[in-house]
């Protein structure tokens, strides 16, 4: 990786942790080994392991190893494993304001923008954060992977093309109403399932971020790619509470200084990838694939569209739903100078 | 203790056709749902978007319930070439002997069952598609340990009464009288 | 930690437990003894987790089509249908025991069932012509093996399930090695029926033989509905299950009137049952192999011996040697679960397609599974024939010779099990 910048450090901490207990954690991820969030949590143990002279060995485990998304973070709130990267869709269900990074058009247009909101925000870090730590989950950052990006057996520019479109989501109310306002059938189906379910028919398209397309092969079996930016995947860094609060607070500065580092990271991480991993879907001859980017008058159709999302979020996603999304359309005017 | 043994038997009549019941009737579901799940997907265009809820439902229900029916059948998976090849003591011992420890595991995996059930049920988890209380798809698996385990202890006191060796309440082990071994 | 979870495995497997208590109970103790951060009510949770997959609701529904179907007519119209054409072949009881076993496992996705659905009919067609008692049945539980290979397969969903590859492609890939197994069977049968002398049966008119095919044309639409409703798209393999117990309850109780619409719940009792002994045992299988992954046991197992830079076919027979000598003790299915997280990375870094690699270890479940000491279909067969242990293993050595030689074959080229590939 590019940890080098932990080597100074690690020599000034040589004697980080006082008494030179060693530490043994674990990091369960929902992606696996060439994907963002593993490729993340190996440099987050990297750097924690250069930084504390070898003291703290964090092994990072792929996905699968330890069972489903929903399964680690269970794992993650009762402390067998510390850390965790989570999706807030996969705990929609637990904590129901998380779903509003499902909310299509909401963040900025503009990824780097977007990442100034994820770490600034007060709506999230506070509010948001708040509602999970009160189910023994403790977000320290929420980052990007990418922006989400539309694939299709048929090219999708405007709602038009999704009358009795077949589009694959994942199990989320919010996400299927949403693409019902567009006129599509949205069909939950696990992931394992998708690559041959789009190869079949059974489905006509997908969404996810470009690396996660490339990896999976989505684009071999699908010959229209939308640069839709229609949403951001948002993932968090999480450890359980009652662990971090118990170490000692060399440690833990330890840990809050590299997420910090992490912020910056992770951002150029998922921007090299998803960047290089598009053009290799745009030069693939074998699987060509026609890519189109949505112009603004598309993007403005989609979002009219998109905007009674909120309102039906405000109404289901939780008790606090309303009060939070409030608050970040605020911050992310703040940010973008327009309305959000 | 005539009456007694009447009750018993009647109960353990009624438990078995409640187990049937659930075990015949969770399959005819689950291929109720999928089928309906096809047929409505590729002739109107929308799926049953609780068809995977229920159909998973069912099958932890057939799974879990299952435990106690296919011990009173003698139908677990086991390797039992040892057992076939032992003489008859230890036959006879290990008649007892393992349907008592299989009962002793089976509740006390119960106990972590009811655990497991009882943190989905404080992590205010619901399902994706009909939002009911997760944990309710889990109360088949504590009680399929408790009335597994409840049916090895039959299966052991059976053969701590009788004189031969039964594998299960509803069957006596293999007729070895045709000399095969 | 090895030590234990292997120990209580080995003891509790030998002395004749259920399969679900050493399989449940050995990683319940090390989490205890080892892990004491681990909260043993996870044990359950991966319980829970090793069954929630929707792919997997294929498995009961497999079984109640093949179950509806051999408590009506399917299967001995299959078994007329084939013996119409080959029964009058030197051998041709024998070879039309292997093709009706091939072509249930079209409707079977289990091994046990076809034991069931063939060979109790056709166990007194072969004593019937000579046929000793000892090599008729190992003949029908070697050639019930097929049924794991041709389409649809339970090993083969849960190997899919675990690795992420499709069910479709590998449903596809199990048919070339399943007629590899179905072609030297059938050699084997010519001979041994040469060397016994086993008398020749008549033939079969043309007449007759027109009259048995229509007769099976409905039952013969089964792998058509299968493979080619997933080949295209039509359905996913889920859906596919669903749709074959809806051809299944057409069939018998609408067009042949064989069953009775009220006898469908007495036969989901039967398939309800089975369903809950086999995912039991896949409930328990993912406890065992959480541990195993919480421990990082796996990169151990590599290490030792698949370190440095292996060939793909060194992979495969590592793997295939793993695979064998579990299936030798514990259920296909588990083995399968356990062992497929641990080999599935190292494979696919020496560069094994991944279909292949689910055919060689579904090959593998398969000969396991009427391998000695433990053998499902061992088991299935002396239940079934009321026939001792030693009785109806005493037949199997030819045809695990037989058996070996096509797993390397089908180790060495690819292309057997690829072949769709290249049409
Ligand atoms: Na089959
Ligand atoms: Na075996």
């Amino acid at each position: 990786g590019c940890g080098n910048g932990g080597d100074d450090a690690a020599e000034d901490n040589g004697d980080a942790g006082g008494d030179g207990e060693t530490y043994e954690w674990r990091f369960v991820t929902e992606e696996n080994q060439g994907q963002v969030q593993y490729e993340y949590a190996e440099e987050f143990a990297e750097r924690l392991n250069e930084k504390s002279d070898g003291q703290i060995n964090i092994d990072v485990y792929e996905f699968g190893g330890l069972g489903s998304e929903v399964d680690q973070v269970e794992q993650l709130q009762s402390g067998v494993v510390e850390f965790a990267i989570v999706s807030p869709g996969f705990t929609g269900t637990m904590v129901e304001e998380g779903q509003l990074f499902a909310l299509q058009f909401l963040f900025p247009d503009d990824v780097a923008e977007t990442q100034e909101v994820l770490e600034t925000s007060e709506a999230l870090n506070t509010h948001l954060a708040e509602k999970y730590e009160e189910h023994n989950i403790k977000p320290l950052s929420f980052w990007t992977e990418g922006a989400m990006q539309w694939t299709g057996s048929t090219q999708l520019r405007t709602p038009d093309d999704f009358q009795g479109f077949a589009m694959r989501t994942q199990e989320s109310p919010l996400i299927m109403e949403s693409y019902r306002q567009y006129g599509a059938d949205p069909t939950a189906m696990s992931w394992s399932e998708l690559y041959t379910g789009l190869q079949q028919g059974t489905v006509d398209g997908q969404e996810n971020p470009i690396f996660f397309i490339e990896d999976a092969g989505f684009h071999e079996v699908q010959d229209h790619m939308t640069i839709s930016n229609h949403n951001n995947y948002v993932a968090m860094t999480t450890v359980n509470p009652g662990f971090y609060n118990d170490l000692p607070e060399d440690i833990q500065a330890m840990i809050d200084e590299t997420v910090e580092e992490m912020k910056e990271v992770g951002f150029e991480l998922q921007d090299q990838m998803n960047e290089e991993l598009l053009d290799a879907i745009i030069e693939n001859e074998d699987y060509p694939t026609d890519v189109y980017e949505l112009n603004e008058d598309e993007r403005e159709q989609f979002r009219e569209l998109a905007e009674p999302m909120r309102d039906y979020f405000r109404e289901n996603g939780g008790e606090d739903a309303a009060e939070i999304l409030d608050m970040l359309e605020e911050e992310i005017e703040e940010v973008t100078g327009e309305e959000a | 203790m005539n009456t007694f043994n009447r009750v018993i038997s009647i109960l353990d009549r009624s438990l078995m056709k409640i187990e049937e019941l659930i075990l015949s009737f969770a399959i005819i579901v689950i291929s109720v749902m999928v089928i309906g799940n096809v047929l409505s997907r590729t002739f109107t265009g929308a799926s049953w978007a609780f068809n995977e809820e229920i159909s998973r439902f069912a099958l932890f229900l057939a799974t879990f319930i299952g435990i106690s029916y296919v011990a009173r059948k003698g139908r677990h998976i086991s390797m039992s070439a040892f057992f076939d090849l032992a003489p008859h003591k230890i036959r006879k011992a290990l008649a007892i002997i393992i349907p008592l420890v299989t009962a002793i595991v089976l509740f006390v995996l119960a106990y972590y069952a009811y655990g497991y059930m009882a943190s989905v049920r404080d992590s205010g988890r619901v399902t994706a598609a009909l939002r009911f209380p997760y944990y309710w798809m889990l109360i088949a698996v504590p009680l399929g340990f408790v009335l597994g385990g409840i049916q090895f202890l039959r299966n052991a006191w059976i053969n701590i009464k009788e004189k031969d060796v039964y594998l299960a309440t509803d069957k006596k082990d293999y007729d070895r009288t045709d000399g095969a071994i | 930690m090895v030590t234990t979870l292997l120990a209580i495995m080995v003891i509790f497997l030998f002395l004749g437990f259920p399969m679900m208590i050493p399989l449940i109970l050995a990683p319940l103790v090390v989490v205890l003894f080892f892990f004491p951060n681990v909260d043993p009510i996870f044990m359950v949770q991966q319980m829970m987790e090793g069954i929630s997959s929707y792919v997997l609701l294929a498995v009961p529904l497999f079984i109640f089509a093949a179950d509806i179907m051999s408590t009506g007519k399917t299967s001995k119209r299959l078994l007329d249908f084939v013996g119409a054409f080959v029964g009058h072949l030197r051998g041709g009881y024998a070879i039309t025991t292997a093709a009706a076993c091939t072509l249930f496992g079209s409707i079977s996705g289990s091994t046990q069932a076809t034991v069931v659905a063939i060979g109790k009919p056709m166990r007194e067609r072969l004593l019937k012509v000579g046929y000793k008692d000892s090599s008729a049945i190992a003949l029908i539980i070697n050639a019930s093996d097929i049924a794991l290979l041709i389409p649809p397969s339970i090993g083969m969903i849960i190997y899919a399930l675990i690795s992420g590859t499709s069910v479709g492609e590998l449903f596809i890939a199990g048919i070339g090695p399943g007629l590899l197994i179905f072609l030297f069977f059938a050699i084997y049968a010519y001979i041994h029926a040469k060397i016994f002398n086993i008398p020749l049966a008549e033939k079969t008119t043309w007449n007759a033989r027109f009259k048995l095919t229509g007769k099976a044309l409905f039952p013969l639409g089964f792998p058509v509905i299968i493979v080619g409703g997933i080949y295209t798209g039509i359905f996913t393999p889920t859906e596919a299950a669903g749709i074959s117990v809806l051809y299944a309850i057409i069939l018998e109780v609408l067009i042949f009137r064989s069953i009775k619409i009220t006898q469908i719940p007495s036969i989901a009792l039967s398939t309800g049952l089975v369903t809950s002994a086999v995912f039991v045992l896949v409930a328990g299988g993912q406890a065992f192999a959480w541990v195993i992954q919480f421990a990082r046991i796996p990169q151990l197992i590599t290490d030792a011996f698949l370190g440095g830079d292996p060939s793909a076919v060194y992979v495969l027979v590592i793997v295939a040697i793993f695979f064998f000598i579990g299936c030798m003790f514990v259920d296909p299915i588990v083995v399968i679960l356990i062992l497929t997280p641990i080999f599935y990375p190292a494979a696919m870094q020496a560069g094994v397609d991944p279909v292949h690699l689910g055919v060689v270890i579904t090959f593998q479940a398969a000969l396991g599974s009427a391998t000695p000491p433990f053998g499902v279909d061992i088991f299935t067969a002396s239940a079934v024939f009321n026939k001792s242990y030693l009785d109806v293993i005493r037949g199997t050595p030819p045809y695990i010779v037989m058996l070996l030689i096509v797993s390397i074959l089908v180790i060495m080229f690819e292309e057997i099990s690829l072949f769709y590939r290249f049409l």
